[in-house]
């Protein structure tokens, strides 16, 4: 009993975690559409579209970390048989826990030129995932498999939420903060000397 | 051209560390703002998840029926314990014909929903033998298919339905099997498969929903796995009837 509730505390979580990657990527991208819109730059969007960009990076890496580890949370503790179609995913995820972790050590944020191909393809495997849990395919081929089912919805929170939604929203998450971030200027007096 | 912490002048570097400063501060909300967000989320999680002692993608069965209706009991059983007997069916290949056409179907011992016995097997009369997984998606949507259709058209005359609820797992989504069908107020007699999954491998079922046709030696006619629809559905009782596999409507 404690093991279920645990699972499901833990499963709405990582959905709740899920929509707000979406909804940061709704702010970004409104954010962007008012400051091309506008004739003028607007002082407050200015100051919060800067913070937000120096974040970026280190809060790709966050989000990446999160979601390798509430991976092995529902594989190695829950042990949730993961599918071939959520090991193309962890593929294209895992290696930016550590990845995005030197780049934002580093302040590189021309990270993105190598991550967001890479991230784009587990988004696209991700939302194909989230496509036949959410309609299984009613053809010949509509049925489970014995051992490790692509259909099998482990996580539905809120009518909608899966594993790979989940994980469609940390890769697209991902993708526009990468795409947005600037390297921070290091605190330390460092000086650029001819 | 070299990058270097500056001593030449110190001016400068007060400057480029206050930036830093001034950099570092104004991120600083940011991350406070991220921290309580998730704290908060974490915090709701909590509450929702233990306040009604159910996770939000639990399902609560009805533990009901309709009045008059034979649904299958509903019982304390969750996992089975069963026993096989006789030569156990090869697994169906992708393609070709199945190796399975004509071999007699092993004997499974075991025990329904409420613990009472029951019996798959050759049993004199022509059987179908539905297998069926509570976390598969599509056993979810066959499940009220077919008994639709079964309280539309009645049970089929002179053919024998029952059902294997198999690959019982507590740690998967619609758990426990019986409370699933007995919410779908599901009437076809299930035997409770063991936690090994011993009847559905006896079967050589290597998918869910799984159908097996025997007739009345138990020899199987056909197998088949996935969603039917009704056409198909009709045709394996046209099977189980005519003894020889009958192409869908």
């Amino acid at each position: 009993m404690l093991a279920t509730q645990t699972v499901s505390t833990m499963s709405f979580f990582f959905a709740s975690l899920a929509l707000l990657c979406w909804a940061a990527v709704a702010l970004i991208g409104v954010g962007a559409l008012v400051r091309r819109l506008a004739d003028r730059p607007v002082p407050m969007l200015e100051s919060l579209g800067s913070d937000v960009r120096r974040v970026a990076l280190p809060l790709a890496w966050l989000i990446a970390a999160v979601t390798m580890l509430g991976s092995l949370y529902y594989s190695r503790i829950q042990h949730y048989i993961p599918c071939e179609l959520c090991w193309y995913q962890r593929i294209c995820i895992y290696p930016f826990a550590v990845i995005l972790g030197i780049a934002a050590w580093r302040r590189d944020a021309g990270v993105r030129v190598y991550a967001v191909p890479v991230l784009a393809i587990g988004a696209v495997v991700a939302a194909y995932h989230t496509w036949v849990q959410a309609y299984p395919p009613a053809d010949g081929t509509s049925f489970c498999t014995a051992d490790a089912p692509c259909t099998l919805r482990y996580v539905w929170e809120f009518g909608f939420v899966s594993l790979p939604f989940m994980a469609l929203s940390a890769c697209c998450c991902m993708i526009v903060l990468l795409l947005i971030a600037r390297p921070t200027p290091r605190s330390g007096p460092t000086v650029e000397t001819p | 051209m070299s990058n270097q912490s500056s001593s030449k002048d110190p001016a400068q570097s007060r400057v480029a560390a206050a930036a830093g400063q001034n950099s570092s501060s104004s991120t600083r909300w940011v991350w406070i703002g991220i921290a309580a967000i998730v704290l908060v989320v974490g915090a709701l999680a909590f509450v929702f998840t233990r306040s009604d002692g159910s996770g939000g993608g639990s399902a609560t069965p009805d533990g009901g029926g309709t009045p008059g209706v034979t649904v299958v009991p509903a019982g304390k059983v969750e996992i089975g314990t069963i026993s096989v007997t006789g030569t156990k069916l090869p697994e169906q290949s992708a393609s070709g014909a199945d190796p399975a056409v004509g071999q007699v179907i092993p004997t499974i011992t075991g025990q329904t929903f409420d613990g009472s016995a029951m019996t798959i097997g050759p049993s004199g009369e022509p059987t179908i033998i539905m297998v069926v997984a509570h976390w598969c998606p599509h056993c979810q949507r066959e499940v009220p298919f077919l008994e639709s259709w079964l309280r539309t058209n009645g049970a089929p005359e002179g053919v024998r339905l029952v059902a294997l609820a198999t690959s019982n797992d507590s740690g998967k989504p619609n758990y426990p099997a019986g409370q699933w069908l007995l919410r779908e107020k599901w009437t076809v007699p299930t035997m409770v498969d063991d936690r090994a999954s011993d009847g559905a491998q006896a079967l050589g079922v290597t998918g869910f929903p799984y159908f097996i046709v025997v007739d009345a030696q138990g020899r199987v006619i056909e197998r088949t796995s996935g969603e039917l629809t009704a056409a198909q559905w009709e045709s394996l009782i046209a099977a189980a009837k005519s003894g020889t596999s009958q192409p869908a409507a």
